[in-house]
């Protein structure tokens, strides 16, 4: 069944699948779309009796271990100590554990050490670098707008710092999701409710598309697609053009959505400063702008004639449209109108129609160079006077990005025929998935003003207890990152053309705990953690019981695993997996001793390797070294050109959400952390580190380095084979070749140590942060 | 009843051989079965007990091996190269009427703007009697190998879009490039070599690796921009100071390491997997720079492509490395002529085209007569085009000027694309604009037709190249896509 579908074009399957049953006229469900597990409340499941009672730690093995069991399977052996500790640094914090966090939790032999480990990795700021990663990734978050230009977003950061923290602090997820789809709305008050909106402002943006009716549907469509992929875990962009092919979601159920964002619009420095603070720095600029106000006007006199286009020619190359809407007086137009008002006023660029304020307007200057003569004269003037009242301008206060609604009136939504602006059909009000809810969604007017309500009504509904999606979908997440894949395996498609739950009852018993423990992500992982399903070994390890020389299973558990479930999707054992491109980077880091460790600020610009192309949008460098040593998560994301190290390794396209990252296995990883500078940066700093904990005894250097990398010791074939290279690599610097320059060397070493010998140490650990066991967590 | 795709999705780690039989190859990857995770449909079935990497077999028996897509950067002006317009003539200077269809906004909003007709002189070239203009007259004496399809449309407006388009059917980043799907649908003939390379000569190409990226395709599809100066991957090298002995002694140790860390456990095939990547990598430090040595080439052939010219030396070095890389089996080569939007003549068309003809003219004629020579025309597929063409409108931003600083503005709705090799039927002319160039009228092609041919040419059916990504079986052709069979011989 399965090689014939494959042979299907997807046409074919199409018809197959619709054939299933899943798609119908707009609105009318059959009984079986209505039956899908996915739209079912979720009920707390009762705990299965299991055969083998001693294994289960709590419900999640009675769970897993009844399944096991109807297949004859058995779950692996406990994972050694070692083992178990790496995994849980890896999986919290993204780090392997220092030298001195592995003694202590392997010394520690009491009950409950394992237990009290995982608190202790719960309660470090590490945590949320590593957890708010994830939901960056299906955030699209970039600091960038993508397209031609590629600008910069210069306050988008704040929403991943607003992200790390809210992981950090354990926010109830309930509420999480509500700042995100409508903080502005509902906690106005709230700076971090606000910054939360961004969630729907990471939209790549075409700053240079003239059919603005076009650009906002663009971005309408983007926004829902997310959102539904997000939060609700189904392909709602799907219903765009048609009702759903395969999920009992119409067209109209589309439209439905996507009008609760019918009237936002990105607002991208929005104060985030205290009233007061605020009302003197409005007060100040208010001063410094009418005092150089004529002084503005004069430059902007001179520069006029010069620049390539005026306001008015840059207007005229708009559709018709939009000209008049600019025309017509404020009163007078219509909410479309408004809106597209409100998206040319929010361009400070100069290919603005509308003329910003000079001081604003980066290509305010452009032309400066084209002045002559007496014009040149006068305008240094100016500017001498411009300088001489810059004491007046206040300090620049700090500002946020998000989305808010443009007013109280929202332009109608329509369902568009094929999903074009152009084909409008019937007006729909804000509603709900239909299958769930076919009512309008009851939307109430803050009294306040200023906006519709409508984003707070959806982020109720998709934050309520009762929405059968969304807690199923979020603990199917933070399970898809503990094990490498979900209980449904296609965490953003829970519907027909995605997987079924491997463990049904599990995952609605999972659901249920979140809602019960206050929508704790923190109370999850701990659960998940603390079961004997992760303490699991990767490995067959029963005593008694080895691997031949022939890499042979001989444990036979194992063996019957990978006959009767070769993917390991009953998890019979723990699956190991390839650490992502930031854990790589930052565990190299750590391990070098080169870690900064700082929180939060701006987007990084680490170096870019030499002979790579400027970025559009730019790159410019930061300039203490330090900062290009901080965590990953800090490197700033240009959209259409991520930090290349991180792109070898399957960073997300950030022009979409990302569920599920790639994993993919290539030469130009091997490449890039074999020949890269920054890897041979690393290699150097870890060497150093090496010697200087070590001193000169060879024996120790190898221990110290394996400590470090491995969080272990080597055993004897291993030191044999690093004493061997170490004696034959030394070699090779000694008789150099003809020309060659000077090795790699540690910045300094003890006396005692031979330049070649410290030069093989450099690569010696330049091969472990190559190794397999270095990029695997296991 | 529904089909069972979960094995697809599984994150496991199933039999080696089947996982090296699936390993598709972009830059010599080896692609994991569970990268291949929502590949809904792998192309073909991998032939029984071949090493990783190998080539998949194609849907049908293919004409081509492989492509070579000269991709004009900023859009040469249809009306002025291939497609000649006498009515322009005489409309020029009026307004066009409505009746042509006149768009709701052009990238300048010049289509508010008069008429400007053709300043070149034409001829019908070969035996075929194929108008070109004389801004590309060693282009014409190619005539009869070119299928020019002068009803090519699409939708982008503006450059990062139309490239991005052109690249991946779609405005929109993220989805997968042509290149990519090539690679995925054919592994690569050569696993020490990228399976597709790009190629630029002026700036960096507007929108950058969106165009040639793998989208939700695994990366290991993606093309590789070869950087023109020095290595051309990046990393390709060890940094100055390491030196051969020494890089062969690491990577000894490193596969000790590896091995002794495998031989403890039961074989995976992923870990196995990425201990082979480092001998790949190995063996790719020395094929790469030897395919781009032109120290091979002899001085005749050099000048074959423009080489001894200043103005063509550049691109001319890119088109000779295209043909040197399809020889050595890379599946499809991207060259970017004017890279940066070069040929973006919103005003000036005639300094600015009178220039990058020249740059690209002699290079593509010599690029065809060396295929030609050497018997690689027959199975290399060659592919002229820009993003879009140019409108027959003054460029709004040139009415200002005098005649000559006259330009043209951006135009996806009608514009010229030719193929030639690979059994493509030559010296044809294929569709038609209106009578001022601006609206393909007769047999109007989509990009995703372009698309659906240029595969079919390379033995796969648009229809049948699937991966489920986000619930939906994705084709590069997105949702429509044609084969253009007048093309074929």
């Amino acid at each position: 069944m399965l090689s014939a579908f494959l042979l299907l074009p997807s046409f074919a399957a199409t018809a197959v699948l619709a054939q299933a049953g899943t798609a119908g006229p707009s609105g009318e469900f059959t009984a079986a779309q209505r039956a899908y597990w996915a739209f079912q409340s979720v009920a707390r499941p009762a705990e299965p009796v299991t055969k083998d009672s001693g294994w289960s730690r709590n419900p999640v093995d009675a769970f897993l271990l009844s399944a096991l069991e109807a297949k004859g399977l058995g779950p692996a052996a406990p994972a050694d100590r070692v083992e178990l500790l790496r995994r849980a640094f890896f999986d919290l914090l993204g780090l392997p554990p220092s030298p001195d966090e592995a003694q202590e939790f392997l010394a520690d032999g009491s009950a409950g050490a394992y237990e009290r480990l995982v608190d202790r990795l719960l309660a470090s700021p590490r945590y949320g670098e590593r957890w708010g990663r994830h939901w960056l990734d299906l955030a699209r978050f970039a600091e960038s707008g993508g397209f031609e230009t590629d600008d910069t977003r210069p306050n988008a950061w704040r929403y991943r710092d607003y992200v790390i923290e809210s992981f950090n602090r354990d926010k109830p997820y309930d509420r999480f999701v509500k700042e995100q789809i409508a903080g502005d709305e509902l906690w106005p008050e709230s700076f971090d409710a606000r910054l939360a909106t961004a969630f729907n402002r990471h939209y790549p943006e075409e700053g240079n598309q003239k059919d603005l009716l076009l650009a906002r549907q663009e971005t309408l469509h983007e926004i829902t697609g997310v959102v539904g992929s997000a939060f609700l875990g189904l392909t709602v962009g799907c219903a765009q053009c048609h009702d759903h092919k395969f999920d009992p979601i119409t067209q109209k159920d589309y439209y439905r959505l996507q009008a609760f964002f019918a009237n936002v619009n990105h607002v991208d420095r929005f104060p985030i400063v205290p009233d007061e603070e605020l009302r003197e720095y409005e007060r100040q600029l208010a001063i410094w702008e009418e005092r150089t106000a004529p002084i503005w006007a004069e430059m902007s006199d001179l520069l006029m004639p010069l620049r390539n286009f005026t306001p008015e020619q840059l207007l005229s190359r708009y559709p018709d449209y939009v000209i008049e809407a600019v025309k017509k007086p404020t009163r007078e137009r219509s909410p479309m109108e408004a809106w597209m008002v409100s998206l040319l006023e929010s361009k400070d660029c100069g290919t603005c129609p509308l003329r910003p304020k000079p001081y604003l307007d980066p290509l305010f200057r452009n032309v400066v160079k084209k002045l002559e003569g007496e014009s040149k004269a006068r305008f240094e003037e100016l500017e001498g006077q411009l300088n001489e009242l810059a004491h007046l301008k206040p300090a620049e206060i700090d500002r946020g990005m998000g989305i808010a609604d443009i007013n109280d009136r929202p332009p109608p939504t329509h369902v568009l025929g094929t999903g074009l602006y152009t084909n409008p059909g019937q007006v729909v009000q804000p509603g709900f998935l239909s299958i769930l809810d076919p009512s309008p969604a009851a939307v109430s007017k803050p009294a306040r003003g200023g906006t519709t309500g409508r984003r707070a009504a959806l982020a109720k509904w998709l934050a309520d207890e009762s929405n059968p999606l969304t807690a199923r979908v979020m603990v199917n997440r933070i399970w898809h990152h503990h094990f490498g894949r979900g209980i449904v395996a296609t965490p953003s498609d829970f519907g027909m053309m995605g997987e079924r739950p491997t463990h049904p009852q599990m995952l609605d018993w999972l659901a249920s705990e979140f809602v019960d423990s206050g929508w704790s992500v923190k109370h999850m992982h701990r659960l998940v953690m603390t079961s004997s399903a992760y303490r699991q070994s990767a490995w067959p390890r029963e005593a008694g019981e080895s691997v031949t020389g022939e890499g042979e299973v001989a444990n036979k558990t194992f063996r019957r695993g990978r006959e009767v479930d070769p993917s390991n999707r009953l998890l019979w054992r723990f699956p190991p997996s390839r650490l992502e491109g930031e854990v790589i980077r930052d565990s190299a880091l750590a391990v070098a001793g080169l870690m900064n460790g700082r929180v939060g600020g701006p987007g990084v610009f680490p170096p870019l390797p030499e002979g790579m192309p400027m970025p559009r949008g730019g790159w410019a460098t930061t300039e203490a070294p330090e900062e290009h040593r901080r965590r990953s998560v800090y490197i700033f994301v240009r959209r259409n050109s991520p930090y290349p190290m991180l792109d070898a390794f399957d960073f997300p396209d950030t022009h979409e959400s990302c569920a599920r990252r790639n994993r993919t296995t290539t030469a130009p990883q091997a490449l890039a952390l074999l020949n890269g500078e920054e890897p041979a940066e690393w290699a150097r700093a870890f060497a150093q580190r090496v010697l200087t904990e070590a001193g000169s005894d060879e024996g120790r250097q190898v221990e110290t380095a394996y400590r470090l990398a491995y969080s272990r010791d080597p055993d004897p074939a291993e030191r044999d084979t690093a004493h061997s290279f170490l004696d034959r690599h030394a070699g090779v610097f000694e008789d150099g070749e003809e020309g060659a320059e000077p090795a790699a060397l540690p910045e300094r070493f003890p006396p005692a140590v031979s330049s070649e010998h410290a030069a093989a140490l450099v690569d010696f650990c330049l091969m472990l942060l190559n190794s397999n066991e270095f990029v695997y967590r296991f | 009843m529904v089909p069972d795709q979960s094995a697809e999705h599984s994150h496991a780690l199933t039999s080696r051989r089947e996982l090296l039989c699936r390993a598709g190859s972009g830059l010599g990857g080896l692609a994991l079965a569970h990268l291949l995770a929502g590949s809904g449909v792998l192309p073909a079935a991998p032939r029984a007990g071949r090493r990783a990497l190998d080539a998949k077999d194609p849907h049908h028996a293919p004409r081509a091996k492989a492509v070579i897509w000269l991709f004009m950067e900023g859009g040469p002006s249809h009306i002025d190269l291939f497609d000649p317009k006498p009515e322009l003539e005489k409309l020029a200077g009026e307004v066009a009427p409505a009746s042509f269809g006149l768009p709701v906004t052009s990238a300048t909003g010049s289509h508010r703007m008069p008429l400007m007709p053709s300043n070149r002189e034409w001829k019908q070239h070969g035996q075929s009697g194929l108008w070109v203009s004389d801004w590309y007259p060693h282009i014409a004496e190619h005539a009869d190998a070119l299928a020019v399809i002068r009803s090519c449309h699409s939708d982008g407006v503006n450059h990062v879009g139309a490239i991005r388009q052109m690249n991946t059917g779609s405005i929109l980043a993220g989805r997968p490039s042509l290149g990519a799907w090539s690679a995925y649908g054919l592994g690569s003939a050569n696993e020490e070599l990228p399976a597709f390379v790009v190629l630029t000569d002026n700036m960096p190409v507007r929108g950058g690796p969106t165009n040639w990226s793998s989208g939700f395709l695994p990366a290991t599809y993606q093309g590789t921009l070869f950087r023109r100066e020095g290595p051309p991957i990046l990393d390709l090298k060890p940094p100055k100071v390491v030196t051969d002995r020494q890089q062969r002694s690491r990577l000894d140790l490193l596969n000790s390491l590896n091995r002794h860390h495998a031989d403890r456990w039961p074989s995976e095939d992923e870990i196995e997997a990425r201990i082979e990547t480092y001998e790949l990598a190995y063996r790719m430090q020395q094929a790469a720079p030897r395919a781009i040595d032109l120290d091979e080439e002899s001085d005749v052939t050099k000048s074959l492509y423009g080489m001894d010219e200043e103005e063509t030396a550049t691109f001319g070095r890119n088109c000779l490395l295209a043909r040197r890389l399809v020889e050595r089996g890379v599946r499809f080569v991207e060259a970017y002529c004017g890279s940066g939007i070069a040929w973006d003549a919103h005003s000036k068309l005639e300094a600015n085209h009178t220039k990058w003809c020249k740059v690209s003219d002699k290079p593509i004629a010599g690029l065809i007569a060396d295929l030609k020579a050497r018997g690689m025309l027959d199975d290399t597929l060659v592919v002229w085009g820009g993003e879009f063409g140019r409108t027959p409108f003054i460029d709004t931003n040139s009415i200002t000027g005098k005649i000559k600083e006259y330009g043209r503005d951006h135009n996806p709705w009608g514009f010229t694309i030719w193929m030639a090799g690979a059994g493509i039927a030559g010296g044809q002319v294929v569709g038609a604009t209106d009578e001022i160039g601006f609206r393909a009228v007769d047999r109007p092609y989509h990009i995703h037709d372009i698309h659906a041919t240029m595969l079919h040419m390379l033995g796969l059916d648009h229809m049948f190249l699937t991966y489920l990504h986000n619930g939906r079986a994705e084709r590069p052709t997105v949702n429509g896509g044609k084969l253009i069979e007048e093309v074929l011989a």
